[in-house]
């Protein structure tokens, strides 16, 4: 039998002076089930608080209504009276009275009806609350960061030196990511290598660091706190224990003309190899598909060559299977394929390059060491032409964004190339100048103002060749009129885009995606660094477009995220969560499809002989966030939330 | 002249936005018609078919129903999977002779404290003008005399 | 050689071949105008089996027998266009496997009736994907026309006449390929969302919830009207809501294994003109 007890607070003249409290407490003293119904002046404070613990206690309480301010003010006052008072806290609930109810209405007999039903009605739900407790959750201390790249590095350092445990993973042989490439940094001009190998060593040296590269996360399982991570380590073909990365084999590997992915494709490669001269780690690896012996059976020339037999060629893809606590992904971005630009000539014309190539152009351990040289006839350009949004802000190629990055490169692209080429002329297309940022308008400025970057604001419709040289015909906005400009280089500064199979690895390790494939966080404001999967975080340009500062200063953000949840040895989660009857679900999934958080999972119910008779759906308390859209789904009734139950709506709408 | 008609109103709301943004009326103490009772829920998400129908049986002349604007929602999807549904049952509801002018649906965020003072007042107001539910009422009215029998 | 005859005989060849375990198809009725279903486990029971343009009540629903199916073994149906529809849906909310059923294909107009081609469910996906290009929803009824020229008021004194008449029998639930819930709402108490006594409140709250829970997914097969044996126009219900279903977020119900419910998806630009 229920033995509620109603407090109703005057909270000074907030309430009091508004509506009759006298009459509440009459009321709600008749109604059913409620066996004590008091007023007072401040319930929140000590000596109000008091005098409910006591009424619980006296009386032994089944549940208790707080008629006063919103839920949202005191609701965790009273839920720790009453848990001080030996009553669960969620034997509580709030009636608002105050903001909802005596602050905004005049009529003082209306307004105490109403404040009547109000208190009425969440007296009929708390009878039917039930005791809940918070979901107690074991927390796994070592996090898993996906993504080698200056993001990762980041995250993976500032946990490691937290003192936390993690494990890097990297697609490609060496760390580094698009970092690694890049030539020199805005808005300092400071050398991308300088700043990015000393970090890539770090990473691999530090004792709480654990660098899986070359590996790929193939599975996730689990949630918050207590994942369970497969990782393929494909094979190298090279004993990391035993190479000691003296590069003899890849000097003596007669695969030389093999276009390097590290270079975009303007430098070569052998068969055997490693991306670029600081790769970390510099074991080489082998690359099966140009590697003459994995063709025919013949060469082993590297096997030869290495002094420390280090080299198998039978040596296999191994799996491992990882007890993770939190996830950071940090995986990165493309270049937009430049093929879809016919009208620029990309592809047919080899001195039209992409932004990224000009990098390994100016890069000191670049395919040209540094000298800025036409990939057709290796001769200087003296007129570069940069073509910016090549992608970006388009809607006709799929990109409507703006990828934030392009206008500062180009600029730096521009003044690098001035710096190098004495009395070389730049030109650059823009939409806008776009640059926000701590020093980045100064940075543009200087490009136009010391190193005479010209800027033309128009599009570009065409690029073809005429008489050795690349014509440029575009548009100048600003004077009105077509202009045809000869340039000897041409540079596009084309859209970020997510990584090729983005969207699949989204759905692999169970986080959102938006239309174009970078991830989604929690909420665009107030929880950018988490994706809306509990105990998975977010880095870098693996969310949208970012340079180097955000990709950095986002990584250690959810490397801080991380930390937080590691700091305890068990998580507590509110325990409003949803839950499903197998005995009634029809499994048809609705509930499954439409949870925002992939919190329900397809279980299988088994007969004695193992045999699956029936699957039905299931909450993994872990992930559920409680916002009850699988309840409203679901046609038989057969899941509930706690907190907010089917039974105890009802009686508060029956209660009004 | 009779007394003037007090319409009853129960509004199902979720607590992020729309709950929030009552909140923010009362702390500006605006002023707004007493007609409606709050039913507060996590999301709209949450908001079943059946709770307007219940709300029906308990004599509610009118129903609002809101939640947090697309794009705002706490759970990132609740209202997107609530619209569809209230599209749905309203075209339902339309075509069973349930006015559409009784139940009204409003997207308000925490901010909005005029939006929801000023929405609850012309909603009052309209469903002032269209009178009780007397063709719902009676349907009421028939289960409590065979009640009775 | 007629469509009958031709059916026989791939019904008796599967199950001679022991291709399929079971035909489930159509047999004479109590009177020459009705026909009922049969269910044939062997050659010799085949000849049972009639075939013509009465033959219209949608048979899927039988496939979700509980157990007939877990067997792996198949099941051959007699289906016009909706039930080929059901299939996709009963598929797609994982109540059946859809390569468990070979489908004995036909559709009727008038007293002409012609088989379609195919067996396995997906055999059928270009001539659904036709069927919703020329967004077939059943034809437009008089008595809708005259629903949609009434007043709200004079719309639900219609329905309270109509209601009135329900002795919540449930054979529309039954007859329904949708309803396979283990548990319905209405058998739900706790709490009892929905009035069981068959006061016109309790029967509008049926009424509503059912066709709520069909919306997206009835094919309009005419199953639930046919049963109905006080003579309520469900169809017309569920005819509102299939219309609404396609117009608002172009979801033809039963266009593939792979369809999301309608209300368990969602698009960021849906309509939204009606809120405030």
């Amino acid at each position: 039998m229920a033995k509620i007890g109603v407090f109703i607070c005057h909270c000074g003249e907030n309430i009091g002076g508004r509506v009759d409290c006298s009459k509440i407490v009459e009321a709600l003293g008749e109604h059913p089930g409620v066996s004590v119904s008091v007023e007072y002046k401040y319930f929140c404070s000590d000596p109000g608080q008091e005098s409910v613990k006591k009424a619980i206690r006296e009386n032994h309480l089944t549940g208790i209504v707080v008629a006063a301010c919103s839920p949202r003010m005191h609701e965790a006052t009273f839920r720790k009276a009453c848990a001080e008072a030996g009553l669960n806290p969620y034997l509580c609930e709030i009636a608002n009275i105050r903001e909802q109810c005596s602050w905004v209405h005049s009529d003082k007999d209306m307004a105490t009806e109403k404040a009547i039903d109000i208190t009425r009605s969440m007296v009929e739900k708390v009878k039917l609350n039930n005791n809940l407790h918070p979901i107690e959750v074991p927390v796994t201390r070592r996090a898993m960061v996906i993504g080698g790249g200056i993001a990762g590095i980041q995250a993976a350092l500032d946990i490691a030196n937290a003192g936390q445990e993690v494990v890097l993973v990297e697609k490609e042989p060496s760390l580094g990511g698009h970092m690694a490439q890049l030539s020199e940094t805005f808005p300092t001009l400071d050398c991308s290598q300088c700043i990015m190998t000393p970090r890539m060593v770090e990473a691999a040296q530090h004792p709480n660091i654990t660098l899986l590269t070359y590996s790929e996360v193939e599975k996730v399982e689990g949630y918050i706190g207590n994942f369970t991570v497969r990782v393929k380590k494909k094979s190298r073909f090279v004993d990391m224990q035993t190479c000691t990365g003296c590069g003899d084999c890849y000097t003596k590997c007669p695969v030389k003309k093999i276009p390097s992915e590290f270079d975009c494709g303007l430098g070569r490669r052998t068969a055997i190899f490693t991306p670029f001269a600081q790769s970390v780690p510099n074991n080489p690896i082998i690359d099966k598909d140009h590697c003459i012996y994995f063709k025919n059976g013949k060469c082993q020339l590297c096997v030869k060559a290495c002094k420390f037999d280090a080299i198998n060629f039978t040596f296999q893809d191994e799996y491992l299977d990882l007890e993770i606590g939190a996830i950071v992904v940090a995986t990165g971005f493309q270049v937009q394929d430049t093929a879809m630009y016919g009208e620029y000539g990309y592809g047919k014309y080899p001195d039209v390059i992409t932004g990224l190539q000009f990098e390994r152009l100016a890069s000191a351990s670049g395919p040209t060491a540094g000298k800025i040289l036409r990939p057709s006839d290796q001769k200087e350009p003296q007129h570069i032409v940069f073509i910016q949004c090549a992608g970006s802000r388009d809607p006709s190629k799929g990109v409507r964004y703006c990828s934030k990055i392009c206008c500062m490169y180009t600029a730096k692209h521009a003044m690098l190339y001035t710096h190098k080429v004495h009395g070389g002329k730049t030109s650059i297309f823009y939409m806008d100048i776009r640059a926000g940022g701590k020093g980045y308008d100064e940075f543009t400025r200087r490009a136009i103002e010391e190193d005479e970057a010209s800027y033309l604001r128009g599009r570009v419709s065409k690029v073809w060749q005429e008489n050795g040289k690349l014509m440029v015909r575009g548009v100048d906005t600003l004077l009105g009129r077509p202009v045809e400009v000869e340039a000897d280089m041409v540079v596009l500064a084309t859209a970020m885009v997510p990584q090729p199979g983005a969207k699949e690895f989204a759905k692999t390790i169970g986080i959102g995606y938006d239309e174009y494939g970078f991830y989604n966080e929690a909420h665009l404001k107030l929880r950018p660094v988490e994706s809306s999967t509990a105990g998975i975080f977010l880095a870098g340009a693996c969310q949208s477009p970012k340079d180097i500062p955000d990709s950095v200063a986002q990584a250690s953000a959810s490397a801080s995220k991380v930390l937080a949840l590691f700091s305890k040895d068990r998580l507590e989660r509110e325990p409003v969560i949803a839950s499903c009857n197998e005995a009634t679900c029809a499994g048809c999934w609705g509930c499954v499809l439409a949870c925002p958080y992939n919190a329900i999972e397809k279980k299988d119910i088994l007969d004695r002989s193992g045999k699956v008779i029936k699957q039905v759906a299931s909450v993994n308390p872990g992930l559920c966030q409680g916002c009850g859209t699988c309840v409203t789904f679901c046609r038989s009734n057969s899941i509930d939330l706690a907190g907010f139950t089917e039974k105890q709506i009802f009686a508060e709408v029956m209660g009004l | 002249m009779s007394e003037k008609f007090e319409p009853k109103i129960v509004a199902f709301v979720c607590t992020y936005c729309t709950y929030a943004g009552a909140d923010l009326a009362g702390t500006s103490r605006l002023k707004y018609a007493p007609n409606v009772r709050m039913v507060r829920l996590p999301c709209t998400g949450r908001i079943s078919p059946m709770f307007i129908l219940k709300a029906l049986q308990k004599g509610a002349d009118g129903i609002l129903i809101s939640g947090c604007h697309p794009g705002d929602c706490h759970f990132t999807h609740g209202n997107y999977h609530a619209r569809r549904r209230w599209m749905v049952f309203r075209s339902l509801l339309d075509f069973i002779g349930i006015p559409t002018d009784r139940v009204k649906y409003s997207w308000i965020s925490a901010a909005e404290g005029v939006k929801f003072a000023e929405l609850i007042n012309t909603i009052t107001e309209e469903i002032r003008a269209l009178g009780p539910f007397t063709q719902y009422h009676g349907l009421i009215e028939e289960t409590q005399s065979q009640a009775s029998l | 050689m007629s469509i009958e005859v031709q059916y026989r005989d791939r019904a008796k060849e599967l199950l001679a071949k022991g291709e399929v375990k079971l035909v489930i198809g159509y047999g004479g009725g109590s009177t020459p105008n009705r026909r009922r279903p049969v269910f044939a486990s062997s050659p010799e029971e085949v000849d049972r089996l009639v075939l013509d343009s009465l033959c219209i009540a949608n048979l899927s629903g039988y496939l979700v027998t509980e157990g007939l199916l877990s067997d792996e073994k198949k099941v051959a149906v007699f289906l016009r266009p909706e039930g080929i529809r059901s299939i996709n849906i009963l598929a797609a909310e994982n109540q059946l496997n859809a390569d468990q059923v070979v489908i004995l294909g036909f559709e009727t107009a008038g007293s002409d009736i012609r088989p379609l081609e195919g067996g396995n469910v997906l055999d059928f996906s270009e001539f659904i994907v036709t069927l919703s290009e020329n967004r077939v929803v059943s034809d437009s009824d008089p008595v809708i026309d005259k629903l949609e020229n009434m007043s709200a008021q004079e719309r639900f004194s219609f329905w309270q006449d109509e209601f009135s008449k329900c002795i919540k029998c449930y054979a529309c639930r039954q007859a329904c390929p949708m309803c396979y819930c283990r548990r319905c709402i209405v058998d739900c108490n706790q709490p009892q969302w929905i009035n069981t006594s068959a006061h016109t409140l309790g029967n509008f709250e049926w009424n509503i919830i059912r066709a709520f829970h069909l919306a997206g997914r009835c094919v309009e097969c005419g199953n639930c009207d046919r049963a109905c044996p006080v003579n309520i126009p469900l169809r017309l219900v569920n005819r509102r809501m299939a219309v609404e279903a396609l117009n608002s977020f172009d979801h033809f119900a039963g266009l593939s294994v792979t369809q999301e419910p309608v209300l368990a998806s969602f698009k960021k630009d849906d309509t939204e003109t009606f809120i405030l």
